[in-house]
């Protein structure tokens, strides 16, 4: 298996670009998801890496050796596409060994190297049947199967699961996930799905418009947002935006006062910023306490609440903002009128008026 | 009666109509071979005994092994030739971007427009001076590159999926061999639909034939058929019994096509 390596690396369409300078290291077996918007260039990024689209400027290497304009068969990569693509003439079989008979590979090899493919995913019983005659999630193990059989240095997985439904989405990303640890594959892999994300990845790149927001560790993302962006990204629901002002600040520390409640104040740790600045305050919606667990209680309006047994979401509302809280094990929570919640500054975020993070 | 009724009892009226006027050239057609010239002039509908009188007269006149021969290498050789370049043009035209294509494009389908006549003259003077003229390169070269057809499999192109392309790029195929080990066999509805359409246009082909095909023995059977009802008296049993035989080979190829034909017209890829 072999590491990955971008640097500088852009893509235009004309005058349009979508690649903005990308600088990206990918260590041998990690799993690295790319995730963002759609839009955000994350699957055209995938697809020079694959050697589909070309790269306009900046460097690619696998495996230490240059790649720019290196023909897709000849990088060291296979690649499992959202629709599958499998070959809907062709058998399972002779899917997953159709890159093997083109490069010229003994048919017994090709054979042994099918059925060890098929051993891995339990392919066994379906290899003499046609696409058209496969459920959704066989076919996705049988366009994972054909990669597998190339023995790739890196696999490139594009949005594989969103054509699935849920339930087998779950499936699929434990076997996907069993797949990394058997295989020791370094693997891309791109979703617009940030549970996806969280839950396969080494190493997350947050991309949007082309540009790198945030790459790190998935808690490390959740934990530590780069900027507004990374932190209303990653996290389901999203983290909670409420505009704020500093009005008091020491060396070290701020007291910060919510634009729509007055009174709700809160002091916090603060090197940067200055008094009078307007800056967002980010909460998730997990982080509410209590009425007097915090350092400030806020009383709000609710709109609606779920259920959903171990967890319930309150959709609620403060001077016109919606706001969502998450309330574990307690069922009665948010069926009245109002609720009351506190905010601990030390689970808070604060961002400035450009979205980047202030600390 | 209601309007319901009546409306079902139209459709049904129109319906028949339209089928007899379908049908009924190829009752015709059948009952006609096997009746003498006279009894189909007097307007006699039921199947006669001339059947074997018409075959003979029409073997006797006509040399049908070599005037058949003639048609079916020029629609086989055409369709073949006909199929292999649009549906590369039309592949083209669909998966390769580039700033003219729309403009060239366009050109393309503004040509359909010319008629025929308005080209013929030239053609024939190209042919002549390139001493094509009387064989089988001049009847099929100006028919290989079919502007409809390639419109017809760029049309059905936009239905291949994109990610079958990617797939044979990364498992190592060639962009020919993309067209002959995916494209085209994802395609053969699309094939089999053009088949019917190109090889029907190409056995039927009247006017250019007649104008380059100038010796008996080179001419097809659709040519010959023309003939034969020049005659001052024309034997129409004979003649009609020909006209069952050129009917034939269109037949076989569009029951064996036809499940395809109707998918292709369908869109090909499911």
């Amino acid at each position: 298996m072999s590491s990955l390596k971008l640097s500088g690396v852009r893509k235009s369409y004309g005058a349009v670009e979508v690649i903005k300078g990308v600088d990206l290291d990918i260590e041998s077996k990690e799993f690295v998801v790319f995730v963002g918007p759609s839009g955000c260039g994350k699957s055209t990024l995938l697809r020079m890496i694959a050697g589909l689209e070309e790269i306009t400027a900046g460097e690619l290497d696998i495996g230490g050796k240059r790649m720019n304009g290196v023909d897709p068969s000849k990088r060291g990569i296979a690649m499992v596409f959202q629709s599958y693509a499998l070959y809907p003439h062709m058998t399972v079989r002779e899917n997953m060994g159709f890159a093997l008979r083109f490069a010229k590979v003994p048919k017994e090899q090709i054979e042994r190297q099918v059925l060890e493919a098929a051993r891995i995913l339990a392919l066994d019983p379906l290899l003499d049947r046609f696409p058209k005659e496969l459920s959704g999630g066989q076919r996705q193990r049988v366009a994972i199967g054909r990669a597998i059989v190339r023995q790739p240095e890196v696999f490139l997985f594009d949005e594989p699961l969103s054509n699935l439904d849920a339930e087998l989405r779950v499936h699929m990303r434990i076997e996907i996930a069993r797949l990394h640890k058997e295989l020791q594959a370094t693997i891309i892999y791109v979703t617009h799905d940030q549970v996806e994300a969280m839950t396969l990845a080494d190493k997350i790149v947050v991309l949007r418009d082309g540009v790198i927001e945030q790459v790190g560790k998935p808690l490390e993302l959740y934990d530590n947002p780069a900027n507004q962006f990374v932190a209303g990204f990653i996290g389901s629901p999203k983290m909670n935006f409420l505009p704020a002002r500093i009005v008091q600040k020491d060396a070290g520390t701020a007291v910060i006062e919510l634009v729509h409640h007055e009174g709700v104040r809160l002091s916090l740790p603060l090197a940067g910023g200055a008094v009078g600045d307007l800056v967002t305050l980010g909460i998730r919606p997990e982080h509410f306490g209590l009425p007097g667990e915090g350092a400030a209680d806020m009383t709000l309006e609710v709109d609606v609440a779920e259920h959903l047994g171990s967890t319930s979401y309150v959709y609620a509302r403060a001077a016109g903002e919606p706001i969502i809280i998450e309330r574990e094990e307690s069922r009665d929570q948010g069926d009245q009128e109002r609720i009351t919640v506190s905010v601990d500054p030390s689970r808070t975020y604060l961002f400035d008026q450009a979205g980047q993070r202030i600390r | 009666m209601t309007w319901a009724v009546f409306r079902r009892a139209l459709v049904y009226v129109l319906l028949s109509i339209a089928a007899f006027v379908s049908v009924f050239p190829f009752f015709w057609m059948i009952i006609g071979a096997t009746n003498t010239s006279a009894d189909i002039i007097r307007g006699k509908t039921s199947i006669g005994g001339a059947l074997l009188t018409n075959a003979a007269t029409f073997f006797t006149q006509v040399d049908a092994p070599r005037i058949f021969f003639n048609s079916a290498f020029i629609a086989i050789v055409g369709t073949v030739l006909t199929l292999i370049i649009s549906s590369l043009a039309g592949y083209g035209f669909e998966m390769f971007r580039s700033r003219f294509r729309e403009r060239i494009f366009a050109l393309l389908l503004l040509l359909l427009s010319i008629p025929f006549a308005a080209m013929m003259v030239p053609l024939f003077v190209m042919f002549s001076q390139a001493k094509l003229v009387n064989t089988y390169v001049a009847v099929i070269a100006p028919t290989v590159a079919s502007i409809f057809i390639i419109f017809y499999f760029r049309q059905a192109t936009k239905a291949f999926p994109r990610e079958l392309r990617d797939a044979a790029r990364i498992d190592g195929l060639s962009e020919w061999q993309i067209f002959l080990y995916v494209y085209l066999p994802v395609m053969r509805s699309t094939y089999a639909a053009a088949t019917i359409i190109v090889f029907m246009a190409n056995w039927n082909n009247y006017l250019w034939p007649l104008i380059v095909l100038q010796t008996a023995d080179n001419k097809t059977i659709t040519l010959i058929l023309s003939a034969l009802t020049s005659a001052y008296t024309p034997d129409y049993g004979m003649l009609l019994f020909g006209t069952v035989l050129a009917t034939l080979p269109t037949l076989v190829i569009f029951f064996v096509l036809q499940r395809r034909f109707v998918e292709g017209m369908l869109g090909a890829v499911k």
